[in-house]
């Protein structure tokens, strides 16, 4: 049986305002599904509902009406938090305790022991890269190390389902792209990703597919190359044509019913620039 | 690699949030304050040589046990009233409980650290003052002995011995740890619902005083006054709930008895440990309550 990894069915969450007969209501009557292996992009301006719905998901909040469901168990019940491996934004651990030592204990939390814990532990800290880090407090970790081992205890019980809420705030863009290839890296081991994130051109590099949250309610959701491509036109990249071949060209389109929109030399993107000239950021 | 298989109840993890959260305690030095504690008694020791031996023993027990006490719920208080205002503001507690973690647990691991460094720093202190005490002791049976004719310094020594390590120290000690307990889930019950670690301390160390007034409010509620000359409804209303809602901190409060010598009946001990032991209970209930309802 493949059933969805998440399933959100007509869930709104009202929030009452302390003192007031008010209230507020974070996310109107939404519904979605999300496909075991797929990254999914849950995009929104501030305020917009994207972490109260993550925050339903991971049944930290109850949600007023609606119904959500992991894996076919409901998000609300404990043990379906065994699929689920979450790293919250900008995350703070216990600082007292060093990177194994954190591995160790949400490894704990999730029924490892032993040799099979320090085995996971190691592992997961070869994976984010913190090898050399992992007897060394977590007060003094980075902000991008912060990032990595939140990661990595997300990852601790190995979920088929991580829930990333700005996974690259505030780190710098080599960190970033570090970060970005590990999301890669999982989706090619099958993972299903939730990511929320306000890094457009990131979640176009990674995500499959997108929904866009607008005042609590989903106003887009799609496959991303089919919610961006402009039907009507198409782009030609051609490499070492020379003067006379585009001439040839543009008379041919002037012939017909298209039109050249724009002739431009494409460009590398600001962050591969950033990267060659300060050397991967190491 | 499989994970093994959910459980309801897990003490494992239980104690794994128990043991990180000591550990947690432990890494931010709150045990300097046991330096403050030894300076205090063996200072005070130090100014008793005026004193008759009865009396020596007297001040060192009534400072020690004193000390004790206000060291014991300081540390309840102050250490239990960071631990959940801090995890959510770290979102340390997100991860935590994205993780298969029931609420209960997740609760019963804090509070059951707080006990654990409340045990072990009532342990140091209890350490810490027999040593002063048997130290002094030896100064008082020396001094003792040396203008005491041969055939009577085996009475003399019984006799200060008798009030020097008395058995009512045990009891007394244990009631000091039940009550810095008490105070522990009683803090970590308020903090479930408080806006911050401040309030929750204000809160607590008014209840605090007011645990200690409560036996007055419950003798007007209980008792009936002649002539129709009852409180108010309202105000009877009040006083009743005063009087369950909070403990009797005067019922923790052993050390005079301790300091003058008195024994301490079994049966007063037994009652007051249970009575510790089931407001901790019902405290943390409620605590469960209000937490497994909260919005994180």
């Amino acid at each position: 049986m493949t059933g969805p990894a998440i399933s959100i069915q007509k869930v709104t969450k009202v929030f009452p305002i302390p003192f007031r007969r008010e209230h507020v209501v974070a996310v109107k009557d939404l519904s979605l599904e999300v496909s075991p292996g797929q990254v999914y992009g849950l995009l929104g301006p501030n305020g917009s509902g994207k972490s109260t719905t993550m925050k339903i998901v991971l049944g930290l909040v109850t949600p007023t009406t609606g119904r959500t469901e992991i894996f076919g168990r409901d998000s609300t019940s404990v043990e379906s938090r065994e699929e689920v491996g979450f790293l919250p934004e900008n995350p703070y651990f216990y600082k007292y305790l060093t990177g194994a030592e954190t591995l160790h204990f949400y490894g704990k939390l999730c029924g490892l022991r032993g040799a099979r814990l320090k085995e996971r532990a190691k592992e997961l800290l070869d994976l984010v890269g913190l090898e050399g880090a992992a007897n060394r407090r977590i007060g003094g970790y980075s902000k991008g190390m912060l990032q990595r081992i939140g990661l990595a205890q997300a990852l601790v019980q190995e979920p088929r389902l991580l829930v990333l809420d700005e996974p690259t705030a505030g780190v710098d863009p080599a960190g970033s792209r570090e970060i970005r290839d590990l999301i890669l890296d999982f989706k090619k081991r099958g993972l299903t990703v939730l990511l929320c994130s306000h890094l457009l051109g990131q979640v176009q590099e990674i995500c499959d597919r997108i929904g866009i949250l607008h005042q609590g309610a989903l106003v887009r959701e799609g496959r991303l190359d089919d919610l961006i491509s402009i039907q009507s036109q198409t782009e030609l990249i051609l490499e070492n044509a020379t003067p006379e071949l585009l001439a040839q060209l543009e008379e041919t389109i002037s012939r017909s019913s298209a039109r050249v929109v724009e002739k431009r030399k494409p460009q590398t993107t600001l962050e591969r620039y950033f990267l060659e000239v300060t050397g991967g950021g190491k | 690699m499989t994970t093994p298989k959910h459980k309801n109840f897990s003490p494992a993890r239980i104690s794994a949030i128990a043991s990180n959260t000591l550990l947690e305690l432990v890494r931010q030095k709150v045990f300097y304050f046991m330096l403050l504690f030894a300076l205090l008694i063996i200072g005070s020791s130090a100014f008793m040589v005026k004193f008759s031996f009865q009396q020596q023993f007297q001040v060192l027990k009534d400072v020690s046990l004193g000390a004790m006490s206000i060291f014991t719920w300081l540390l309840a208080v102050l250490a239990t009233a960071m631990l959940l205002p801090k995890d959510i503001e770290d979102r340390t507690l997100y991860t935590i409980l994205a993780k298969p973690v029931p609420r209960f647990e997740y609760l019963l691991g804090k509070l059951l650290g707080v006990l654990l460094l409340l045990a072990i720093a009532i342990s140091l202190m209890s350490v810490v003052f027999a040593a002063v005490l048997y130290a002094r002791e030896q100064i008082v049976i020396a001094e003792t002995i040396r203008g005491t004719a041969p055939e009577l310094q085996a009475a003399a020594i019984r006799e200060v011995k008798s009030v020097t390590f008395q058995a009512n120290l045990v009891p007394g000690i244990i009631v000091i740890y039940l009550k810095s307990a008490l105070c522990a889930a009683l803090t970590l019950l308020l903090s479930t619902f408080a806006s911050s670690w401040i309030f929750t301390v204000i809160v607590s160390v008014m209840v605090y005083f007011i645990g200690h007034v409560q036996p007055i409010a419950r003798e007007y509620w209980l008792t009936e006054m002649p002539g129709g000359q009852d409180p108010a409804p309202l105000l009877k209303g009040f006083l009743g709930l005063v009087a369950l809602v909070f403990p009797d901190f005067q019922l923790f409060n052993l050390v005079d008895d301790i300091v003058v010598g008195n024994v301490i009946p079994m049966a007063m001990f037994v009652k007051t440990a249970a009575l510790g032991c089931g407001y901790i209970v019902v405290y943390t209930v409620v605590a469960y309550l209000v937490f497994a309802n909260k919005e994180l």
